[in-house]
Order: structure tokens, then sequence, then C-alpha cells
């Protein structure tokens, strides 16, 4: 493992451990703040990630064609301190006996009908219930959900916003999935080498990760090849870079220029990390180059960041260090929140437009993830990943790993 | 092998593409849906072939993939058309968007979006019930899940060849685990052995991340602590499961810390009989919770049945669902995991997932015999 590896960076604002109990009391009032705002007297919660936030119980998240079948599911009333929540999970969620309910099918329309009977137990007749999405066995089968057959109210905005913000609890949990996939990405490091298969990295990853303490890996890794120039790439609907593209069984040659993505979880929240190496070489004079204007990107975003400024000051600070080019990826963004969710609000930079980024503000609490990139088209080029979270007066860093070779 | 990673990212096979692709236009046209919209990974590599970036845990509808009836075209979200096959051409294909106004333009782009009568979507958002009449202002939505699912719910043979491949993947990493099994290994460590094979083996994806679980004498699904460790006499089941071609092998087996053979492995064995047995064809899958019931075990809270497939299907077999399961048919071409479970006070649990495709003559087991069968 690289030397300082999170030891240069511990904010003071962030608590060695986390107090899961005041997190969760944390979470629950926000959301049922939003839900007052928002007149709903109940939320109903399908979205993974979302039950997750709500409830506080977590598992190691599965394929997604299996979280549609057997998902847990939330139920947030307005006027109740406890979150209910109807599992299949052998875990021991830490709620109130009479708020763990057995599994619900929520894709089936026997499956409904129980959750119905259930729900009309815990709501006031006429109550309005927010969801964050629905399948048709619901809209056929529930009339809470769907009185007089009117779509119900977006619930998931209550989550969305909530989230956005994290508390101190929250950010050492965080951080703790970070120092994880760091763990991961350390073993990996030291394994590079020409001859070395794609695969072969992703083996060792998932291997020390688990063995590290993350409850599930989130996103099949990426280790993508970087073409020299960008018309040796696939075609893209843009013009632009084709990333994250797969991998392979691919070995790795003398000199490949590797973009690193990847994600796990860990009781509930998700890391990133992203890097470029070099394999089996020493960067040239032209890719120190690049990483020294990635460098001044990320410091002049930096610069400007802190609580209360408009987003579309850190795409400006950023677009000014290379003469008004836009350094990062069209399909993607600037920066991204995380924590819930591999990549949630902030969106700083997307294609919801300028608009969008001038009328949104950072807020203490928040986290971003900063994934500037320098294209050097022959050269290919540099892209990496930084985690900070928002303060008052500017930013705090949340990990140290090194950017070697560079 | 096409659909899988091997040094390229290719797509699946044409001819599996081109049955499956068909099987969905049939059953549009059966509820004559004009325009199916599809935001479940499944049933998008289902109707496109193309293998995309996996992610763990559900995602929100958003449309990722677009087949229209009248031409058989298809739309794909895919913002690069490596592993995009020659049949969905580059006009065809649209890029990640985080802007919803953005993905309305998309689907108004998309031919006969003005006149279609009827949209079919897999699961719908609060935002997207919204926007779609946007883009198909003559349309009713209606549930094109049911139609996804009466189209994948049987298996072609090139289906379950997939699904056996599949499970010959998920054997080979259970294998490894087994072999890091013994007292002092921790769940974590199990999990950590099995996921490496995987990828060594030339699979990311996994279709669950939990393989290990030191079952509790105290209660019948209780999950402890990952970081425990595994003492002498505990009873451990290694469950895993891998996504691979976007099909899905899963098997699971139990143990016994430090050897022994407790009169619980015994009764797992009857029982798994029993629900071999009941696997018939023409018979309702309620014959699975009969079999639970005759044999006087109470089922867990998981389904004892779960339809494999591109990803999952159904038939979903659980005790929660007894109505459902008494209309729901075993039909030759099914395939799905079979959990024969029992737990005993005192003792633990123990579990054993079969991966299993019915045929005309009964149920077939998709994997070897496992060590123990040997015995």
């Amino acid at each position: 493992m690289p030397a300082g590896l999170m030891e240069r960076v511990a904010p003071l604002s962030i608590p060695a451990t986390a107090d899961f109990d005041r997190m969760r009391a944390d979470r629950l009032a926000r959301v049922r703040a939003n839900m007052a705002a928002s007149g709903l007297d109940a939320i109903v919660l399908l979205g993974n990630t979302n039950v997750v936030y709500a409830t506080g119980a977590t598992w190691p998240l599965g394929d997604p064609g299996r979280a549609n079948f057997e998902q847990p599911v939330a139920v947030v009333l307005a006027d109740d301190e406890w979150p209910h929540l109807f599992t299949p999970l052998a875990d021991d969620t830490g709620l109130p006996a009479d708020h763990v309910h057995g599994p619900v099918y929520l894709d089936l329309d026997e499956g409904v009908r129980r959750f119905e009977s259930e729900l009309a137990a815990l709501v006031a007749p006429g109550a309005k219930i927010g969801v964050d999405e629905w399948t048709f066995a619901m809209s056929r089968e529930s009339k809470l959900l769907f009185p007089d057959g009117r779509p119900p109210s977006d619930g998931g905005k209550t989550i969305t916003k909530a989230k956005a913000i994290k508390t101190p609890d929250e950010l050492s949990v965080l951080r703790e999935a970070l120092r994880i996939t760091e763990v991961g990405i350390a073993a990996v490091q030291a394994q590079l080498a020409p001859g070395v298969r794609q695969m072969d990295l992703t083996a060792t990853f998932l291997a020390s990760v688990f063995d590290a303490g993350a409850d599930a890996n989130t996103l099949d890794p990426i280790w993508q090849v970087m073409p020299p120039s960008m018309a040796e790439g696939p075609w893209t609907t843009h013009g632009d870079l084709a990333c994250p593209l797969l991998t392979t069984e691919r070995e790795l040659q003398r000199g490949d220029v590797l973009w690193v993505d990847t994600s796990l979880t860990y009781k509930g929240f998700h890391s990133d990390f992203g890097r470029t190496w070099i394999v089996g070489q020493d960067p040239s004079d032209r890719q120190r180059a690049q990483f020294d204007t990635w460098k001044a990107i990320v410091d002049a975003v930096l610069d400007v960041t802190r609580a209360g400024v408009a987003q579309s000051e850190l795409l400006a600070a950023a677009r000014a260090v290379v003469g008004g080019e836009t350094p990062w990826m069209t399909h993607f963004y600037l920066g991204h929140g995380l924590g819930i969710d591999a990549a949630e609000m902030p969106y700083v930079g997307s294609d919801l437009g300028e608009q969008f980024d001038s009328s949104h503000a950072l807020e203490a609490g928040m986290v971003l993830v900063l994934e500037p990139l320098v294209w050097d088209d022959g050269a290919a080029g540099y892209r990496a990943e930084e985690v900070i979270v928002i303060t008052e007066d500017g930013w705090e860093p949340m990990t140290d790993y090194p950017y070697d070779p560079f | 092998m096409a659909g899988t990673i091997a040094v390229e990212v290719v797509p699946d096979d044409l001819a599996l593409r081109q049955e499956r692709r068909a099987r969905a236009l049939a059953e549009m046209e059966a509820d004559g849906i004009d325009i199916l919209i599809l935001g479940r990974e499944g049933n998008a590599r289902y109707v496109a072939g193309v293998p995309r970036l996996w992610t763990a845990g559900s995602r929100p509808f958003t449309p990722g993939c677009v087949l229209v009836r009248e031409t058989g075209d298809v739309h794909l979200l895919s913002t690069w058309d490596e592993g995009v096959p020659d049949d969905i051409p580059h006009e065809h294909l649209y890029g990640i968007t985080f802007n919803p106004m953005n993905m309305v333009e998309v689907l108004q782009g998309v031919a006969g979006a003005t006149t279609a009568t009827r949209v079919g979507t897999d699961s719908l958002t609060p935002m997207f019930s919204k926007l779609l009449p946007m883009a198909f202002p003559a349309a009713t939505v209606v549930d094109g899940e049911s139609t996804m699912r009466r189209a994948r719910r049987v298996k072609s043979a090139a289906e379950v060849a997939e699904i056996r491949t599949s499970v010959r993947v998920a054997e080979r990493c259970l294998a490894v685990a087994e072999k890091r099994f013994a007292p002092g290994v921790s769940e974590r460590q199990l999990t950590a052995a099995f996921m490496e094979e995987m990828a060594l083996a030339g699979v990311t994806t996994p279709s669950s991340q939990d393989v290990a679980w030191i079952t509790s004498p105290t209660h019948p699904w209780h999950h402890g602590d990952r970081d425990r460790a595994v003492a002498e006499g505990d009873v451990v089941v290694l469950a895993g499961g891998v996504i691979r071609g976007g099909y899905t092998g899963e098997l699971a087996r139990t143990h016994v810390a430090g050897g022994g053979r407790p009169a619980l492995l015994d009764r797992l064995e009857d029982l798994r009989g029993r629900l071999l047995d009941a696997c018939r064809p023409g018979r309702p899958t309620a014959d699975l919770l009969g079999a639970y019931a005759a044999a006087g075990v109470e089922p867990p809270p998981a389904p004892v049945a779960r339809g494999l497939g591109l990803g999952f299907d159904l038939p979903i077999v659980t005790a929660d669902l007894a109505e459902t399961a008494v209309a729901d048919i075993f039909e030759p071409g099914l395939v799905f995991a079979l959990t024969t479970y029992v737990w005993e006070e005192g003792v633990g649990a123990a579990m054993a997932t079969d991966p299993v495709h019915l045929t005309e003559r009964g149920p077939e087991l998709l994997s070897e015999p496992s060590p123990e069968d040997d015995q």
C-alpha cells in the first residue's frame, strides 16, 4: 500500500466512527420535513438506495434484475419517527419489531394486494401518498396509491433533496467506503504490468475490497485502455470520447494509458475512485504536462469552491484554465454528488444546462467528485477524480490517494 | 463466445438476438403495443443484445431501449457503438443524459411517435408519466412489463445452453470458496474468494454479492455481522451466482465447519428430493409449497423458486404469493433456481439452490452433482 494512504487528511469535522442511530434519526427528520413541505402524509419507496436512505437498512446490492423482483420496500409516515420496512432480508435492521414486515412483491398483482392491506393499516383514509416509482401491478391493484386512477405524486424528491447534504456521521461512513476502495486500488496498482489482463485487475480489486470490508461491488470496474487519438476509439453519438468502456480479457501492453473508475458500497454508501495510470513505464514529458494541466484545472475549481457559490462559477474556473474549452466528458459532468448513490445531486456541468448550473449553489455538507480531464489528441489524456466535501468557507479533501506515477 | 467478454466487447449471437426480438415483437402484437420503452436492463438486453455497463441495485425507470412494432427498429441508450450490432444503426443510438427534456427529444425522434396509440413501458416514475405524453401525444401508456414477461418466460434451447454455461462459471467460483471454507475464515473472505475466481474466469458481474452465510441456531432467518469468523460446528450456506452473457447461473450448498453431518442435512436432502419431484410439467408451481408442507418444513421468507434467464424472470414461487402459485403452471422450458431450506433450532439452517430446467420429462439439473452427492 502506498505510504500515506488516508493519513494526510482527516477533516476535524468528520468523526472517526459514526453513530448510526443518530444518522438514521437525522435523515428521517429531513425526509419528514420535505414531506411536510410537499403536503405528503406518507411515501412509499421502491428504489434500493431510497430504501437504504429512509430506513438505514443495508444489504449487499445485487443485479438490478433481481433487485426489481425481490426488493425491500420502505414506507415513511409524516407522523412517525420510525420508518416501516417490508423486507426479505435476514439482516438485523435496528428498527422496532412492529416496523419490520415480511417481503412484498410489488411486481406481481397478488403482492400489491397484500401490500395494500398492510398499507391501509398504516395510513389514514384519504392520506396523500407519494411514491418514487411504480410497477403496473401497483397501478392495477392499489387504490391507496392511485385514488381515482390518477398517478401518485413524486415521493422520491423528498429523498433526493435530503440526501444531497451529508451529516458528519454520513461523512464518516463515506470516508470508510472510500478507504476500502483505495485498499483495493493499491493492490491493483501494485499488480499493474505488461501481460496482466484487465480482468486480472478486477479479480484483485474484488478480492481486496470484499476482504477489506466492502458490502458490494457496484460498478463493473473500469480499466479502460485509452487510444492515443479519439479517432481510434469507437464511434460516439456526440463525437466526444467513448468512456467508460467495458473491461475485457485484453492483456495490457507497456505504455498503455489506463483510465480507472470504480465504485463499491459500505454500509449504504457508494464510493468513487478515478485515476490515470501508465502500464510498465514512467509518464513521458507530454503526459506529465497533461497531468499538470489537469491539476491546474482542479486547483482553479477548488479556489472558487465553497458553500453559496453558484455551480456555474466552478465551470467558468475550469474552462478558464484551458482557453474556454470544456475539460470534462460532455455526456457526464465536471462534478457530481456522491454518497447514497454513485452519482447524485449536485450535478455540475451536466446537460441539465447552463441555466441549471447558474441557478444552483453549493451547500455545506455536499460531497462533490470533481472529474475534469485533459485530452491531448495523439497522446491520449489524463483523467482523475477528486472527492471533497463542501464547507462554509471552502472545502475539505475526503481522501488522499496518490497520483503515482505522476 | 458472442455476448461474453473475451478481448473484445461483442453483441449477443445473431440467432439469439433474432429469436428474442421476434418473440418480443409477437407479444407486442398480441397486446397491440406500437412502441415499447424498456428501462430494465434484462428487458433491454433481451431486445437489443448489447452488453452495457453493469451497476448493482435497482434503477428508476428511464428509457434505455425502444422497440418499434411496425418496423422492428431498436433504439438504444448507448453513447458509443462498441458491442452494438449492425442491426442497430448509429442514428438509432442515443447518449447518456441527465436532462429529461433531452430524453423527450430522443423519444420524439422515434418513427411513429406522433401517431402511436399504445406505448408500453416496463415500469414508471412520476416524472416520466408526465413526460411521455410530450413524446407520444396520441398514446395511452400501458403495461409493457407483462408483455416482456410472456416473451421471456419460456426459454429456447439456445437460452438454456447460455444459462448452463453461466452455471458452470458459478460452480467453478463456488468450488474455490468451498476450498477456502474452514473454521476461522470470515463470511467476507469467502465472498472475496468467489468474486476473485469469477473475474479470473472472465466474468465481472455477480447476480448476488452475499456468498457466505453463517446460519443461526437460534433464529431461522438471521444474518449476523459479515466479519464474523466461521467456528467449529457452524452450519454455513455458500450461495453464489454470476451474470455471464447476460444470463444468470446460480446455486447454493451447505457445509458444516469442521466436518460432521447433522441430521439437518438429511432433512435437507429429503426435502430437496420432494421439491424436485414436485416440478412436473402441467402442474401448478404451488406444488412446491405443498412439498414443503408435506415435509412439515416452514418455507423461507425468500422465494423457493425464482426464474433464471436474462437476469431474472418468472416464475417466483413463495408462500407470500400463494394464489399466484396456484394459477402458475410448470411449463416445459422454464428455468429456475429451486431453493430447499430447512432450519432446526439449536443447529442452524441448511439450504440448497439448484438451477433447474423443466423439460417435457420433468426437471433437469443444469448443475453438476455437488461433491456431497457422490458420497
